[in-house]
Parts: structure tokens; C-alpha cells; sequence
């Protein structure tokens, strides 16, 4: 049968809860994040504020410095956590395949529905109208035959828009597509593939699968059939959680070495925490180590292992250290988490710290 | 370049040399190896860049002089091909090497001499002598628990540690540790420590055929050289902190077990059966008198077998990765093995009843 998702993204999620709460936030611009002198980081910010080069995950001082009149809230999980709910209720009224991918996104299944005639695209107007009047937040979506083009549909037409790729319109909706807008393709696999001439879908197509596969591994499989518009995941009711893991950013850079090292107790005693806080106790496969420099260059470190202890992590906290050797704002740490449960044995260490 | 040889004569130096070459290279020289007539000497060499290899060969008639390098693989495959009375015939025509055997013509493509890289020399800071059984007994005895891949790089090889007229070996890869000794006349007062990375470990432990004859170490800096007959064998050493080894072999164990070995073994073998297969957990229930184990895997099967032990100490319940206990237990040669307990969070100590200078520390699993 012919599969109809829609992909529901609410528009600049926690600014827009934080401007139905209150007018005067309405026009101005505004971001939601920690403040500048505790070295915080935008969250989100309103379409105001994006006209200024306000981004997502940007320091908020560098914000403040390109939107002098930026009006910095901080924000309040617990309300967002409500509003959210809220919004997948809605979501629920049409379908239970539901495949919330973070408080503000989600991939809806609404295939064989009886409602609305089974108009995926009337069944997603009525949605947006509905969050609009019913939660106060305006929401995008994209609806096609499958996630890749649904989830790209809902970016075309945002804020506060909505675009369908019927099944007779993939192969051209596909063909202009830059291969940035897949995602997976970050920067790294952008620049690699302008390398080999391909910036489009249409690119993409002229290589073989045996070249993509060559160049990018199992992900050359999947660019491959992007590239064409194919893309058989299906909508997963609940993401199994993939990994763990907690970071800091410290009100001071770290200078060296050392002092990163110094960090990595604590850090490992609340990632620990958290691991036993699972409400499913999950196998681990490997671990991370995520360090931020103080100009934001970032990058990970990774290692492939069932028992790690802390010497993995100093290893890798090392070698992530090594690629920049410039002062540290973050570290973070994390498991890989196995799919499997875990009633797996603990093998325990014989050089404990060391 | 132009030289004869049997095939007798060069397979085997060959084959030592080429072995040290890695299957997939960046640098296409480091597929080759480098081929040096001179007089009636031919040497050959093999590297990785951490690793060297260099095997000499008289031969039986003098060579017209020359250097070359050629790829390894093929030319093994080519003299391990040719019948064992073959005498080959290698001359270096403008680019190529041209080999032949009886009716048999190769051309093998080369690359010159000059692009073949040398593992760089550190200056020697001290000799040692003894017979090549000593070295090759460390490494047979404790190279199975050396890490692989680790990130923990400084576990992905072999400590070698020369004190008080002994040559020790550590291996550890983090849940177990292995170590053996050996004599060595050394200086008095000489303490040093290596790590030897886990290849050339390995690659050394090919080259110590010859039991009773001389083996000659030379270590510096940042490599180990050694000198085996006609092959002179270099390796990078690894530049690390080697966990303390004493601190990790438990000393306050008082739960002793005494058990046959090979009886021991095949109870281990047998109960792994239906262990689960990724972990290996298999748990040990001591009593006085009787080791009971048993295992579970997640279709839940079971296998349980007790055994008569020498044991007269309080009940304890331990689990462990039964591969970890089968290792021991293949390397050791006593006929009867000790198990020093203290609790199931511990260590445990596995030696030989009347073995000096081997012993084996397996950390426990929590099952």
C-alpha cells in the first residue's frame, strides 16, 4: 500500500510557547537560552532574532553581540514538556503510529486512515489548524510517501507552512534537491561528495552504488537510495534510545590537559547515574568522549567496548584533546547503548582507575 | 642485480620477511621488500614501519651487486609455487625483476631501493644475552592476554622489564593479567622497562625457532633490535605508562584450591557449552572438598558439574569469563593448578602447583 507520513515540526518551538505566554515577547526578538556571563548557549530563538544571524546552539554573548537588543529568557523544560504533550495528543486523534523525535518533531504514519477521507494532506491541515487554536504555537508539515521526503517537506514551506510530495511527484521533487538537505549529510560528507562532483540528488544519481559504497560505507547504500527518493524506514512508535550520555560547560575554559582530565570523575559519576537510572537497563557497546573548544570547533572520540572504565574515557578525552590542543569549554561523556537488554554479566576491572 | 638461489634456501627467510608485511599498505613500497646482492650475501628486508625484518642468505655463487625492492607477496607465492629442487634465477632488467625457474619465466614489477623506508634508529642504552627458548617461553606463557585495538594504547603490547638479573613479561588487557620470568645475566642494579607493541610480539615469537641457540637483545630508546642467527629483527616500542603490575596481583587471597588441571580444563570446556556465547560467564561454587560449575546462556539451557577438589575453605560463589580461565589453564604445564580466592569481586590468582615464574590474575564476572 501506498504509505502516507506526514512530518509535524513546531516552529521555533520554545520561543514560540514563550511568546503565546506572554505579548510583550511578540515583537521583539528573543532566544531562549543560559545567559552570557555563565558562558550559555541559544537553545532557540524567534524568527526575529534568526534575521540578526542568531542561531541554535550559538554562545549567547556572540548573540548578544549581533542582536544587541536580543531579549534572552531562559527556558522552562517543564512547560515545553506539557505544550509538547499537548500537541502529540493531538497527533493522536489520527493515528497511533507516532514517531516523536525530540519535544518539538515528530514523524506521523497516517496510512489506511479514515479520516478525512484518508487525505493525508487534509488530515495534516487539519492538524496545524488545530495545534494553532487548540495549543497556541503554529507547526509546519511535510507530507510524502515516506520520512526522508516528509521530514524535507516540512522544512520547504516553514515557518507556519505546509508542503506535499505526491507519490508521482517524488522523482522530480528529488532530483533538485542539494544533497545537504538529506539528513546525515553534514558538512564533512558535503564537501566530501563536491569532491566527486555531486551536489544535487540528480548528482547522486549518476554514481553506482559500488562507487557510494566505496566512498561512504553503509551510508553510501542509504545515499544512494535517497537519491531516488527511497526510503523504507518505517515509522517506529517508540525510539529505542540509542545512547547516554551528559555533558558540562565549564564557566571557565580549561587550560590543558590536566585540567580537562581533572573533570572526568564527575562527569563519569553522573553519566553512571543516569546509566542506572534507565528505566530499561541496556547493554553498553562503546563509549564517547565529546569536547568542545573554547572558539566552538568541535569533535568526538570513540572506542568500541563492552566494560569500559574510566582509562577508556581518559584515552579518548586525550585524543579528542590532541586535535585541537587549545582551551576546553565542554566535555561531554556517553555510552553506546546495545539494543539488547541488559542481563548481560558486568565483567569487572582489573586495573580499576588506572 | 643478478643472483642465484635454491629454492630451499630462500623460502624460508622469505617467508619470515614477507610475513611482516602488511596485507593492505598506504605506501605502495611497503608492499615490497628490499632485495640486497652483494658478494655471496643476499639480505632481505620487510617492514611496516613499526616493525623491520632483515634475513641474510649465503649464496652459492657470487652475485652481480645490487639493490631493489619487489612485491612480497607475489614473489613468496611465485618461489613457494615452483618445486622444492627448483634453483631460481633473479635478474633485474631495466625496471623489472626477472625470474626464472626451470621453464618457468616471471617479470615482476619494482620500486627502487631508495623509496624503501628504514625503522629509524634510537641509541642503545643496554644489551642482553641469552637462548632463544628464554624469550620465546615469555611470550608463549603470557602474549594471549596482551590487548588488541585497545584504545588504551599502552596495553596493545608487551612489557618487557629487566631487574635484579631477571627478564620479566607483563601482559594485560584490562580483566586479566599474564606474566613470566626469566634469568638473564644482566648488570647489577639494571632496571628498565619496554613495551614491545603487540605485532612485533608476535612477529618475534615466528622468528624463535631455534631453542638453544643465541639470541642477542639490543634496546634503546624507542626501539628493541633483535639479532636471531641470520635475522636481525627491529621494533618500534610503545611510548606509554604500563599499569603497575604488582599492585594488580592480589596478595590477601586465603580461599586456596587445588585441583587437577586437565580435569579442571575439560569440566570448563565442557560447561561452556552453554555458556552465554558473547559474555563466557561461567560460575564457580566452591565448597569443602567440591568445585561445582555451571553456566546459563539466554535460551535458557544450563550445564552444571561438580568436581573433587582440594579445598577446605568457606563457601564462596564466583562468576568468570570461562575463556579467561581456559587460557590459563591450556598454558600452564603443572600437573596440578591453585586457584587463590579472596571474594567474588576480587581477583583471582591462577598458577601452576609447582611451576615458578608464571602466573595469571583473571578478574571476576558479576553474573
Amino acid at each position: 500500500m501506498q504509505r502516507k507520513i506526514i512530518h509535524c515540526d513546531c516552529d521555533c518551538f520554545f520561543a514560540a510557547v514563550e511568546m503565546r505566554d506572554n505579548p510583550e515577547l511578540r515583537s521583539i526578538p528573543i532566544a531562549i537560552g543560559g545567559s552570557a556571563d555563565r558562558r550559555g548557549v541559544i537553545a532557540t530563538c524567534n524568527y526575529m532574532a534568526r534575521e540578526f544571524g542568531v542561531r541554535s546552539a550559538m554562545s549567547t554573548a556572540h548573540a548578544l553581540k549581533l542582536c544587541p537588543h536580543l531579549r534572552v529568557v531562559s527556558g522552562n523544560m517543564a512547560k515545553y514538556r506539557e505544550v509538547s504533550q499537548q500537541v502529540m495528543n493531538i497527533f493522536l486523534e489520527y493515528t497511533e503510529i507516532i514517531e516523536p523525535l525530540s519535544l518539538d518533531e515528530a514523524f506521523i504514519d497516517v496510512t489506511g486512515s479514515q479520516h478525512l477521507q484518508g487525505s493525508a494532506t487534509l488530515i495534516a491541515d487539519e492538524i496545524r489548524r488545530r495545534v494553532k487554536e487548540e495549543v497556541g504555537i503554529s507547526i509546519s508539515a511535510g507530507v510524502a510517501p515516506n520520512k526522508f521526503l516528509a521530514k524535507v517537506a516540512s522544512d520547504w514551506n516553514k515557518p507556519d507552512g505546509i508542503y506535499v510530495v505526491l507519490p508521482n511527484q517524488v522523482d522530480a521533487f528529488v532530483l533538485t534537491l542539494p544533497v545537504k538537505k538529506i539528513s546525515g549529510v553534514g558538512e564533512k560528507t558535503a564537501e566530501k561528495l563536491k569532491k566527486i562532483g555531486v551536489e544535487t540528488c540528480q548528482d547522486l544519481r549518476a554514481k553506482s552504488l559500488a562507487e557510494l559504497v566505496e566512498g561512504f560505507g553503509a551510508f553510501g547504500k542509504r545515499l544512494f537510495d535517497l537519491s531516488r527518493g527511497v526510503d523504507e524506514r518505517p515509522v517506529k512508535v517508540s525510539r529505542i534510545r540509542k545512547s547516554i550520555s551528559v555533558e558540562h560547560t565549564y564557566p571557565q575554559d580549561l587550560a590543558d590537559l590536566e585540567s580537562c582530565i581533572a573533570q572526568l570523575p564527575v562527569l563519569m559519576e553522573e553519566l553512571d547515574l543516569r546509566y542506572t537510572k534507565l528505566k530499561e537497563a541496556r547493554a553498553i557497546t562503546g563509549v564517547v568522549v565529546k569536547v568542545k573548544f573554547f572558539d566552538f570547533v568541535q569533535t568526538t572520540a570513540e572506542h568500541t567496548v563492552t566494560y569500559p572504565d574510566i582509562a577508556h574515557f581518559r584515552q579518548l578525552l586525550i585524543d579528542a584533546f590532541n586535535r585541537g590542543l587549545r582551551p576546553v569549554r565542554l566535555i561531554g561523556v556517553g555510552y553506546r547503548l546495545a539494543d539488547e537488554g541488559k542481563d548481560q554479566p558486568l565483567q569487572l576491572s582489573l586495573l580499576g582507575d588506572y | 642485480m643478478k643472483f642465484v638461489i635454491s629454492r630451499e634456501a630462500l623460502i624460508k627467510p622469505l617467508q619470515l620477511v614477507a610475513g611482516v608485511v602488511e596485507r593492505r599498505q598506504t605506501l605502495p613500497v611497503l608492499s615490497n621488500i628490499l632485495l640486497v646482492a652483494e658478494g655471496d650475501q643476499l639480505s632481505m628486508t620487510g617492514t611496516d614501519l613499526e616493525v623491520e625484518l632483515v634475513g641474510r642468505v649465503t649464496l652459492d655463487e657470487p652475485a652481480e651487486a645490487g639493490s631493489v625492492t619487489v612485491p612480497a607477496r607475489k614473489l613468496m607465492d611465485i618461489c613457494k609455487s615452483l618445486p622444492d629442487s627448483a634453483r631460481i634465477e633473479l635478474t633485474l632488467t631495466g625496471q623489472k625483476m626477472v625470474i626464472k625457474a626451470g621453464r618457468s619465466r616471471f617479470s615482476l614489477s619494482t620500486l627502487p631501493a631508495a623509496e624503501f623506508p628504514n625503522v629509524e634508529d634510537s641509541p642503545e642504552t643496554l644489551e642482553l644475552s641469552m637462548v632463544q627458548q628464554q624469550l620465546r617461553n615469555l611470550i608463549d606463557k603470557t602474549g594471549f592476554s596482551m590487548a588488541q585495538q585497545d584504545v588504551r594504547y599502552y596495553l596493545n603490547g608487551m612489557l618487557l622489564e629487566i631487574a635484579d638479573g631477571k627478564l620479566r613479561a607483563v601482559s594485560t588487557d584490562g580483566h586479566r593479567l599474564a606474566t613470566s620470568v626469566t634469568d638473564v645475566e644482566a648488570e647489577d642494579g639494571l632496571q628498565h622497562q619496554i613495551i614491545v607493541p603487540r605485532k612485533g610480539i608476535l612477529e618475534l615469537a615466528r622468528l624463535l625457532q631455534n631453542g638453544d641457540a643465541e639470541l642477542r637483545l639490543v634496546i634503546g630508546a624507542s626501539h628493541i633490535r633483535a639479532h636471531v642467527g641470520d635475522f636481525t629483527f627491529t621494533s618500534k616500542l610503545v611510548d606509554g605508562k604500563f599499569p603497575d603490575y604488582e599492585r594488580v596481583i592480589p596478595k590477601n587471597g586465603d580461599k586456596i584450591l587445588l585441583s587437577d588441571r586437565m580435569e579442571l580444563r575439560q569440566v570448563l570446556s565442557r560447561i561452556a557449552i552453554l555458556s552465554n556465547e558473547k559474555y563466557r560467564g561461567v560460575r564457580l561454587a566452591l565448597s569443602p572438598g567440591y568445585l561445582q560449575v555451571m553456566a546459563n546462556n539466554p535460551e535458557q539451557e544450563e550445564a552444571e558439574e561438580t568436581l573433587a577438589v582440594d579445598y577446605d575453605g568457606d563457601s564462596l560463589e564466583v562468576g568468570f569469563n570461562v575463556n579467561y580461565l581456559l587460557d590459563c589453564l591450556s598454558i600452564l604445564n603443572s600437573d596440578v593448578v591453585r586457584l587463590t580466592l579472596s571474594d567474588s569481586n576480587s581477583s583471582a590468582l591462577v598458577e601452576g602447583f609447582d611451576e615458578e615464574g608464571n602466573l595469571y590474575v583473571v578478574m571476576p564476572m558479576r553474573m
